[in-house]
């Protein structure tokens, strides 16, 4: 007896108030997620219902802050600082809170919802369907109650017996009775890693050793998280107080950290930082991992990582800008050409994957042209406008009698253009005596003549 | 076929027991991409050897371009990936796309466009170096069914000069891959023992009695393949599309 008597004592002066929930409502529209951000700057545990309501446990604020007063005074202030609008109300449910936070503005703390018109009910169910929702309050209105009271003072079994769930859901949230516990919003994690040097990095071979550093504790993070990452920020703080900063958005989620690592790596020998480096900062933008199969029915391509991996590797050996997938141009100039971003699919486009036995050896494609970047200089003999001798302005491709000759075939364009893009030229296919099959061009304007490539 | 030689020898060895240290002449078919050239093909045994490193070689205008052409176009009919190494930036999208490559699968490293024929040899050494670093690369990354380095018009004594462990490198890096390496040039260079040497020599086939009817057809090809045991002569056409 004397044990019992000591425990209810001991409860009672370490609980005070067992349960205390505050709500949140906003009086003016905020920027999305600033009105849980005060939730949760206050309890960890927090609800969110969109962006204009939120309501969490403030249960063991009274310890820090004091009476529920105090605390409600608290939360108002912080809204304040934050430029927020807001509606508070400080009672023992989470449904009662929310009940007198809606009907009621500024701070409310432990009111009664007595006198809270019965319509109010609507804010507690915002998940539920409408009309369903409707329909029951509509029933309370023409039974004639018009208050939570009035709604609570019915008998449950009869609520239940003529209304069914939501009647009684209703009913409970009425009576000041939480229908559910609160669902806690899980807080987004942050994948970054920061590192402050002791002494400065000046170059980037010793950054390697850094970087492994950071990327390999991230990757576990990644692995453990099933997460993958799509974006890498790269932050170096320099010691003349820049900071070099750097996005890499990657084709799909890796996890990898040699991949992670490599990228960051090859993207700061492209973009180096201006000074000695002092602090790097890693954060990656995440998504869910990614879920693949292989397949035996198509052919495997390189893997997203060894992909990227490679194009960032061959970018920094010859330029990103001469990297892709080759592209034919919709012009009129057959010289132009252009690249597109090479990123494969393992879609076979129809084809059944077998290739088709050639009818006979004569049926095939049209010899290759090796097309001279450069156009090359010559010197062509004509008679009666037709080459009959080409003079290669190099030493390296002999000049020769032309033997056989086809042509000309004239094109124009961009006629209105002043720059290299304007062409008006007659094209002729040579062969010359030592076996070179070549393509000549002529410029109709200059009347230069050059060697635009051979045939292979 | 083999030579009567090269018969009786392999069948002194296997008398003995040592048949293993030759290589056959005929390959699974599913180790080979085919060229898509049927009697080019048969001489290869089937195609190019996969995982192994092998050599088009010939002058300026023997068909070797063609033949680059339409073993890309074979490889990306079949949904491969391919990658082209131009060393000195002379690929041409328009014929290849008339040979049947597609070129979304197909990774176009371009080197720097120079007059190879003129340029100055510190140039051409640095485009060549920079060729064989992207090659290495391509390979080790894997996933692609042919590689090509293309070191067509580039002189003899610019590829001379690179390490003879060049292409040891690189046929280590790709043996056990599923990978057709080509390497193209003015000679041959460096397969591998398993892989194949096509040396090509083309002849223009002209049509059209008129001066303006006249058009390169295509080329009559005379092909000389040299593979690990045994050596063989093909001959075909490549007809040009009318332009």
């Amino acid at each position: 007896m004397l044990f019992m008597f000591f425990m209810f004592f001991m409860v009672k002066l370490f609980d005070t108030d067992l349960t205390m929930f505050c709500c949140l409502v906003l009086d003016v529209p905020a920027p999305p997620g600033a009105l849980a951000d005060v939730a949760r700057a206050c309890s960890p545990t927090v609800e969110t219902i969109g962006d204009q309501v939120a309501v969490f446990d403030a249960a063991g604020l009274e310890r820090v802050i004091g009476p529920p007063g105090a605390i409600g005074q608290a939360v108002s202030r912080l809204a304040a600082d934050r430029g927020l609008t807001v509606r508070v109300a400080v009672a023992k449910t989470a449904a009662a809170a929310a009940l007198l936070a809606h009907a009621r503005s500024g701070l409310t703390v432990g009111g009664d919802i007595q006198d809270v018109a019965c319509g109010g009910l609507r804010d507690l169910f915002p998940r539920h369907d409408p009309r369903e929702l409707d329909e029951v309050l509509d029933t309370f209105q023409g039974w004639g109650l018009r208050t939570c009271a009035d709604v609570a003072r019915l008998p449950r079994a009869g609520v239940a017996a003529r209304l069914g769930a939501l009647g009684v859901a209703l009913h409970q949230a009425a009576s000041g009775e939480d229908v559910r516990p609160l669902v806690p919003i899980r807080e987004s994690r942050r994948f970054i890693e920061r590192l402050e040097l002791e002494w400065p990095i000046e170059g980037l071979e010793p950054l390697a050793f850094v970087l492994a550093r950071l990327c390999e504790p991230l990757a576990a993070d990644l692995e453990r998280a099933d997460r993958g990452a799509v974006e890498i920020a790269t932050r170096l703080t320099l010691v003349s107080r820049d900071i070099h900063a750097r996005v890499l958005h990657l084709p799909a989620p890796m996890r990898d950290a040699r991949v992670l690592r490599t990228l960051i790596a090859l993207d700061l020998e492209s973009h180096p930082p201006a000074a000695g480096i002092d602090a790097i900062e890693i954060e990656l933008g995440v998504v869910p991992g990614r879920i693949t199969q292989g397949s035996l029915l198509t052919h495997a391509l390189p893997t997203p990582e060894a992909l990227t991996s490679l194009m960032a590797r061959l970018g920094a050996l010859v330029g990103e800008a001469r990297v892709g997938a080759p592209a034919l141009v919709a012009s009129h100039d057959a010289r132009a050409i252009g690249m597109a971003r090479f990123a494969p699919t393992d879609a076979l486009d129809g084809s059944s994957g077998v290739w088709p036995a050639r009818s006979s050896p004569d049926a095939g494609a049209g010899a290759g042209l090796r097309r001279f970047g450069l156009p090359l200089a010559a010197r062509v003999v004509t008679e009666r406008g037709a080459p009959i001798r080409v003079v290669p302005a190099a030493r390296g491709l002999a000049a020769g009698r032309v033997v056989d000759r086809a042509g000309p075939w004239r094109s124009s364009g961009r006629w209105w253009a002043f720059d290299h893009t304007r062409w008006d030229r007659d094209e002729w296919d040579v062969e010359l005596a030592h076996g070179a099959r070549l393509r000549l061009s002529r410029d109709r304007q200059a009347g230069r003549w050059e060697i635009a490539g051979a045939f292979d | 076929m083999p030579s009567e030689a090269v018969f009786r020898l392999e069948s002194l060895l296997d008398a003995r027991k040592l048949g293993r240290t030759v290589a056959r002449h005929q390959a699974e078919p599913a180790q080979v991409v085919p060229v898509g050239i049927p009697a080019l093909d048969v001489a290869l045994g089937g195609g190019w050897r996969r995982g192994e490193v092998s050599e088009i070689v010939g002058p300026r205008s023997s068909g070797r371009t063609s033949v680059v052409a339409l073993t890309l176009a074979s490889a990306t009919a079949r949904g491969g990936v391919v990658g082209l190494v131009d060393t000195i930036d002379r690929f041409d999208p328009a014929s290849a796309v008339a040979a049947g490559v597609d070129l979304d699968r197909v990774l176009w490293i371009r080197g720097p466009a120079i007059t190879v024929e003129h340029a100055r040899a510190a140039v051409v050494d640095r485009a060549v170096h920079q060729g064989v670093r992207a090659l290495d690369l391509v390979v080790r990354a894997g996933g692609f069914t042919v590689v090509v380095f293309d070191a067509a018009d580039i002189p003899r004594k610019f590829l001379g000069a690179l390490p003879f462990a060049t292409w040891l490198r690189v046929a280590h890096a790709n043996a056990g891959q599923p990978t057709v390496c080509l390497l193209a040039g003015d000679a041959p260079m460096g397969r591998s023992p398993r892989g194949a040497t096509v040396e090509l020599e083309a002849a223009g086939r002209w049509t059209g009695a008129s001066p303006q009817s006249r058009r390169l057809a295509g080329l009559d090809i005379r092909a000389r393949v040299r593979a690990a045991g045994h050596a063989s002569d093909v001959t075909f056409t490549f007809e040009q599309p009318s332009p």
